[in-house]
């Protein structure tokens, strides 16, 4: 079999083994070693020896018996404390009937809960989840974030020690709980995505795509879950990833939405996002990653910026920002509004943005007015808001961009 | 072994490169990927080689502070710098066999086009041990 077909079974197995073996075992951190260590056992025989008949199986009892001289080394070194799993009400959490067999989609759904545990800091969230769920290697993680390995080993460690002594056991939540700790997966998710999304051309991942890998990750608790909030946030990725082909200029800077050329966005993928969304919209109230999936549906089918469904878009950031207000959103709010009701209307908006302390100073308030000012046809005042945009930049592409902006009005 | 390879730049250079319009000529789109794209491939071998340990850029000068203590108190200036001084642009973290090698590494990192450019490459101390024996 092909390196990379055994890469993507390894990768797809990856949280299958693991959650078998915490759910059989315990033991969190030491389970997750075992089966990173099993993992590349595999990695490294299979491709010459060919696939066992059973991968899975082969990988849970490789990464079990390691498991257990893992232990056993512990043990031997230091006093085993006993994490009673028992710590949360029993009401806070419900495991399946003892006579059902578990599921594999249950598994891998307990443990991206578990990696994205609110307790973790946010770093700490993303390792452990690309690691554990994601079936990456810490190396490729490292990589994945320009920080050194030895920073991310100590990262997702200090992540596994923690879920270890949170006690919190190997089982899905529910009620409220279950929503609260859907959103934390759902924004680590998102922050993946971002962090791939922002990087240029110089800064791309070796080998493994962030941005392929948040999608992934995205379309397994899709599938898991069947949640509306969560088919809106693979949605978004889709559509925001399908305008990945035209958004790079020659000397790596960001070529602005309005400027793309269209004809380069991936079609399939916005159609995909687009009906993920249709779908999930009149499924009750919409929360705010399929209000954004809706405005990037909108910007996704319209041929040209004039041809877009502005009023539609504005409609939608007002929904947007009643569920978080959010100074960006408001900025990009102000824009919509200047291309449906002139750009008066919307440097008013911005204008008014300037008490807000969050956004006041942001360099993107001052090149959205220098933008509205332009369409204004005020050539001078527009000039001197895009130099007052790049003095606050501290992005050289982006600074390059607005200076090339002041340029072309004289 | 450690060495730090140490890049740098005046507040000029950054306004070169974020196309401010100056004295000194502009860079064109090519220019400026032809640098990424060289920087790029450097520090891709340095990984495959398992010789990058870090490598970050540092934002221009203007964006610097400094803070001092004033009757015990912080004071912080904005933008220590004169535009014409030479600060830290950015840094490359290396390890490997030996000075030499560091040597090596860190001339790549000086552009053959800028006449006088130059980096410098420091050891660094292998731990605590080293600076209290």
């Amino acid at each position: 079999m092909a390196d990379g077909g055994v890469e993507d079974l390894l990768r797809a197995l990856a949280p299958q083994v693991l959650g078998a073996l915490v759910r059989r075992y315990g033991h969190f951190d030491t389970a997750e070693d075992a089966t990173q260590e099993a993992l590349l056992a595999a990695a490294t025989r299979w491709p010459r020896a060919g696939l066992p008949d059973d991968p899975k199986a082969w990988l849970i009892t490789v990464a079990s018996r390691r498991l257990t001289d893992l232990l056993r080394a512990e043990q031997a070194r230091r006093h085993r404390e006993t994490v009673v799993a028992g710590r949360l009400p029993a009401d806070r959490w419900l495991a399946p009937p003892a006579d059902r067999p578990p599921d594999d989609a249950d598994d891998s759904l307990i443990l991206l809960f578990l990696c994205c545990h609110p307790s973790l800091p946010p770093a700490g969230q993303i390792a452990l989840t690309l690691r554990a769920v994601g079936g990456l290697s810490t190396a490729e993680v490292a990589r994945a974030f320009l920080v050194p390995e030895a920073t991310m080993t100590r990262r997702i460690t200090r992540a596994k020690q923690r879920i270890r002594d949170s006690g919190l056991p190997f089982a899905l939540s529910a009620g409220a709980e279950r929503a609260a700790r859907l959103d934390a997966v759902l924004h680590v998710l998102y922050l993946i995505f971002n962090e791939g999304y922002a990087s240029t051309a110089g800064e791309r991942l070796h080998r493994t795509d962030l941005r392929a890998e948040a999608i992934r990750l995205a379309r397994l608790l899709h599938r898991l879950t069947d949640d509306p909030e969560a088919a809106g946030l693979l949605a978004l990725m889709l559509l925001t990833d399908a305008r990945t082909p035209a958004r790079t200029g020659p000397d790596g800077m960001l070529v602005p939405m309005a400027e793309q050329d269209r004809s380069r966005w991936r079609g399939e993928q916005i159609a995909e996002g687009t009906a993920l969304v249709a779908a999930a919209l009149p499924r009750g109230a919409a929360g705010p990653y399929q209000v954004q999936a809706a405005i990037a549906a909108l910007h996704g089918e319209a041929p040209s910026v004039a041809a877009t469904d502005w009023p539609q878009i504005v409609a939608l950031y007002e929904v947007l920002l009643a569920l978080q207000d959010n100074p960006v959103v408001r900025l990009n709010h102000a824009v919509a509004v200047a291309m449906t009701r002139g750009p008066r209307a919307g440097l008013a908006l911005l204008d008014a943005l300037a008490a807000d302390r969050r956004v006041a100073e942001d360099p993107r308030r001052y090149a959205a007015r220098a933008h509205l000012l332009e369409l204004a046809g005020e050539a001078d005042p527009a000039r001197q808001a895009y130099l007052a945009a790049a003095r606050r930049s501290m992005n050289l592409a982006q600074q390059r961009y607005l200076h090339a902006r002041a340029a072309r009005l004289g | 072994m450690k060495y730090l390879i140490m890049l740098y730049g005046t507040q000029q250079d950054y306004d070169v490169l974020a196309g401010r319009p100056s004295d000194r000529p502009p860079m064109s789109p090519e220019q400026i990927a032809a640098m990424h794209a060289h920087m790029e491939s450097v520090h891709k071998e340095l990984a495959e080689s398992g010789e990058l340990v870090d490598a970050q850029g540092l934002t221009a000068p203007v964006h610097a502070r400094r803070v001092r203590l004033r009757g015990g108190a912080p004071v912080v200036t904005d933008g220590p710098y004169a535009e014409t001084q030479e600060v830290l642009a950015g840094y490359t973290l290396v390890e490997c066999a030996g000075f030499d090698r560091a040597t090596e590494i860190a001339a790549r990192f000086v552009n053959p086009e800028a006449e006088g450019e130059y980096v410098d490459v420091r050891p660094v101390l292998d731990g605590i041990a080293e600076l209290q024996g």
